[in-house]
């Protein structure tokens, strides 16, 4: 006789024993619930899945995009990208030096395509590694679904999608959204510059038939970086010793590949499809991305579990050691962020992603070092790179917590943005500082360390300063504002050049000469004269006044926060 | 009849239960964390034709406990079987049949409402989506929203969505989590209306809640939990002791420790 619903509650330790076991073996369901007469739905699984999602997704990320920028800067963003990328197709022939005479030694002071090349996969492999850890994207997404934002990659806890396919899905959906929104304008841009030629208004070496290819090969690239670091990441939240297997994986390839173990086509399979407009490393590049993006969705698990931790106060012993930020606000909000940051563990994921692009430049500092390339790079070259890496770890500091509930307390978006930018400057000046005097040991440039460390900080403080003031507390949709993007592109390349130019009349000045100096005046035809201590004199005095600007810069912007972002309500 | 740990339900508030099919059959389902014990192992069985209500104080277990029968969450022992379907094993089979509402979850911040609604119903391969999506939002007073993203709606309308999106397939089996949390009494009243005409039609309904006024309005049985423990369980007329409300029942259960509780129900049992 049915005696209709039973509940039955027992102490764990009288069904589990000390080992974790059941003391008795629970028997899998008889099928008892089994309703004969209920038409059971079958989820879409597969293709079909992916098809319903894969629209979802793409739909959300351009709505949120459409939602940050407005309509008239998205489309400007891809113009933006299609005029840089038009102007230097037309530079393309003093790059390689065909605008100018050819003479003997042209080629070592002008790049050949094969650097060119690996100029254009390297960066963006660097890009896409950094945008395609969709583990710790999903898993943000997870923990977030509670709160007043929530996304579609959050949808298998509740909907009938398995965690893999939404993720797999997810990563797809990302390629090709930078494919239109990023790759495709830049090609687009190569076909103007290519038209402009044929209508006799300017001169480039570039050929149609490479438009495709370049296209295709920047895509594989894409793919390859996306797929590797979604893969990284599904590795590191599985715990050890998976955590390190995908870095240290990473840097052994990226080392191996540096000192010639093996070529870079291996490594770079879109480099592979570059150099030789072949189909079969595409489809191999292609189809490998995909297959590794699959592999990185099939080792992911359905985990939708906030989980219940007890923890002990941070937020006092951070507040202790922030004293010298005095009593204000600032000092509560930066304590704030820090246990932000621990908490989630977002600072061990954020140290790595931060040293990632550091222990890049110094493997190249190495072997441009050690290969003794005709470049007059030295110290002082490096240090404002290092300082631009800023970007991406303040991108990472909006993105942990949801400030919205801010919006009920007596606080200001500038406060926060001011914060992060402290919080920034606190936890990596550290390691730029070890990266910095790391560089300064392998190029035995010690005397150059005080000015390097001098622009290195500047620069540093300048673009996070830039970023907060431009993009506020969303930076990650900011990227495809064209109107932000300009003037970010604006006000860091500019510097940015004028820092590096001006280091080649430093460092090792005996070997190259009066590089600078002799380039000015004769252009590509330029050949070594005497050295020149008024021009490394004045090259030093460029550098210090530039980084002074940045300071002062830094300061101006550090006071228009209030102004660009003082009404705005807390979002992100 | 009340056994010590052990409610088992009578015949008395519902009618023709024999005949009733079995939906959810639980066995030593618990669930920990390190040391921590999120929900102690339970066994539970229930009926179509139910309405279910899971009642306890802030943290007691309750949202943990619909989340392992919904397959949102793995079980560390136990097994779960509902509507002939092993929630642990296939929690996506189990999900495109029942809905659930979860306590404190959003629609997609970026869709629209008919998007979302567009999106789940596709999902779980149901025929006429347009029609389906077009009647729910009617339903639920929601035209004027169509084409405003969720982040933008009041928590209100987020509300909305996210019950239209476990109505929209008709599930014969239903988990609510606060489900009225955010609603206006008109669209409470609207909601309570139709789920007992659904459970009168057979479907069946869990709700957690801490909300006693429902379990009364709703409910014809229910479990009070605290610390992970079922303290009691059964039809509500069958917990009260003399002249006591809902409330003096929670707060009798709830308010001892969960030894004394049980001591009251060890008492009970010695006492029938």
């Amino acid at each position: 006789m049915n005696l209709g619903a039973s509940v039955r509650s027992r102490d764990w330790d009288e069904v589990v024993d000390a080992l974790g076991q059941a003391r008795v073996a629970v028997l899998p369901g008889d099928g008892s619930t089994h309703v004969p007469e209920l038409h059971l739905n079958e989820p879409r699984r597969g293709w079909a899945a992916f098809r319903i999602t894969f629209r979802a997704m793409f739909l959300e990320e351009w709505r949120e995009t459409v939602d940050f920028a407005q309509a008239r800067q998205i489309i400007l963003f891809p113009l933006l990208l299609s005029l840089i990328t038009a102007v230097t197709t037309i530079g393309l022939q003093f790059l390689v030096g065909t605008g100018a005479a050819q003479v003997s030694d042209i080629d070592e002071r002008t790049f050949s395509w094969d650097q060119l090349r690996i100029g254009v996969h390297l960066p963006l492999l660097m890009f896409s590694l950094g945008m395609g850890t969709f583990a710790f994207k999903g898993q943000e997404a997870i923990m977030q679904r509670t709160g007043s934002k929530n996304r579609l990659l959050a949808a298998p806890a509740l909907q009938p999608l398995t965690t893999s396919a939404a993720h797999f899905t997810y990563f797809v959906k990302d390629l090709i959204y930078y494919v239109l929104l990023i790759l495709t304008p830049i090609v687009a841009g190569m076909s103007v510059g290519l038209i402009l030629d044929e209508a006799g208004l300017i001169q480039t070496p570039l050929e149609w038939s490479s438009v495709f290819w370049t296209w295709a090969a920047m895509a594989t690239t894409l793919a390859e970086g996306l797929a590797l670091a979604f893969l990284g990441s599904v590795l590191w939240l599985r715990g050890r010793p998976f955590t390190w297997l995908g870095p240290v994986a990473a840097v052994a390839v990226g080392l191996s590949a540096g000192v010639g173990l093996f070529p870079w086509d291996m490594a770079l399979v879109g480099l592979a499809v570059q150099r030789h407009h072949a189909l079969m490393p595409l489809l191999f590049g292609i189809v490998g991305a995909g297959l590794l993006g699959a592999l990185a969705s099939s080792l992911l698990v359905d985990d939708f579990e906030v989980k219940v931790t007890s923890k002990k106060n941070l937020l006092n012993p951070a507040m202790r050691r922030l004293r010298f930020l005095g009593t204000g606000p600032l000092r509560l909000l930066v304590a704030k962020e820090f246990v932000d940051l621990i908490r989630s563990g977002t600072m061990k994921k954020m140290t790595v992603s931060y040293s990632v692009p550091l222990l890049v430049l110094l493997g190249m500092a190495w072997l441009i070092d050690f290969a003794e390339a005709p470049i007059p790079i030295n110290l002082l070259s490096y240090a404002p790179f290092l300082g631009f890496f800023g970007f991406n770890f303040y991108s990472w500091l909006t993105i942990l917590d949801d400030p919205d509930f801010m919006n009920g307390l007596p606080l200001r978006v500038p406060q926060l943005l001011r914060a992060k930018v402290v919080v920034y400057f606190l936890a990596t000046s550290w390691i730029s500082l070890i990266f910095f005097v790391l560089m300064a040991w392998r190029l035995d440039e010690w005397a150059a360390l005080p000015t390097g460390l001098a622009v290195m900080f500047a620069n540093s403080i300048y673009i996070v300063a830039l970023t907060a003031f431009l993009m506020g507390l969303r930076p990650n949709k900011a990227i495809f504002d064209g109107r932000i993007m300009f003037w970010f592109w604006l006000g860091t390349v500019l510097p940015l050049l004028g820092l590096f130019l001006l280091s080649f009349t430093q460092g090792d000045v005996e070997l190259y000469g009066n590089w600078w100096e002799r380039v000015s005046e004769d252009g590509l035809s330029a050949t070594a004269t005497a050295y020149d201590l008024e021009m490394v004199r004045g090259g030093y005095l460029g550098i210090l006044s530039i980084s002074g600007g940045l300071l002062v810069g830094s300061a101006v912007l550090w006071a228009l926060i209030d102004v660009r972002w003082g009404k705005k309500p807390f979002e992100n | 009849m009340v056994l010590r740990g052990v409610l088992i339900w009578g015949h008395r508030s519902v009618g023709g239960m024999s005949d009733r099919q079995l939906l959810v059959d639980a066995k030593d389902i618990g669930k920990r964390y390190g040391d921590f014990v999120a929900l102690h192992p339970l066994d539970v069985r229930v009926h179509e034709g139910e309405f279910f209500g899971v009642f306890g104080p802030n943290g007691a277990g309750k949202s943990t406990f619909i989340k392992l029968l919904t397959g949102q969450l793995r079980p560390s022992i136990g097994r779960i079987e509902v509507l002939g379907i092993d929630a642990v094993a296939d929690p996506q089979h189990l999900k495109a049949n029942i809905g659930i509402v979860p306590e404190s979850e959003s629609p997609p911040s970026f869709l629209t409402p008919p998007e979302f609604l567009t999106f789940v119903a596709s999902l779980r391969g149901l025929e006429d989506v347009e029609g389906k999506v077009d009647h729910w939002l009617s339903w639920f007073g929601l035209n004027e929203k169509r084409d405003t993203m969720c982040k933008d709606l009041s928590k209100g309308q987020r509300q909305k969505v996210m019950l239209a999106s476990a109505f929209i397939h008709a599930p014969k089996l239903l988990f609510l989590d606060e489900p009225f949390a955010n609603l206006d009494p008109i669209y409470q009243r609207k909601c309570r209306e139709w789920l007992l005409d659904h459970v009168a039609k057979g479907g069946t309904i869990f709700l957690c809640s801490h909300v006693l006024e429902s379990a009364e309005r709703l409910c014809n049985r229910m479990a009070i939990i605290n610390e992970g423990k079922v303290l009691a369980a059964g039809a509500i007329e069958e917990l009260k002791l003399d002249g006591e409300t809902l409330e003096d029942v929670f707060i009798r259960l709830v308010g001892h420790t969960i030894e004394e509780a049980e001591q009251i129900a060890g008492t009970d049992e010695e006492e029938e």
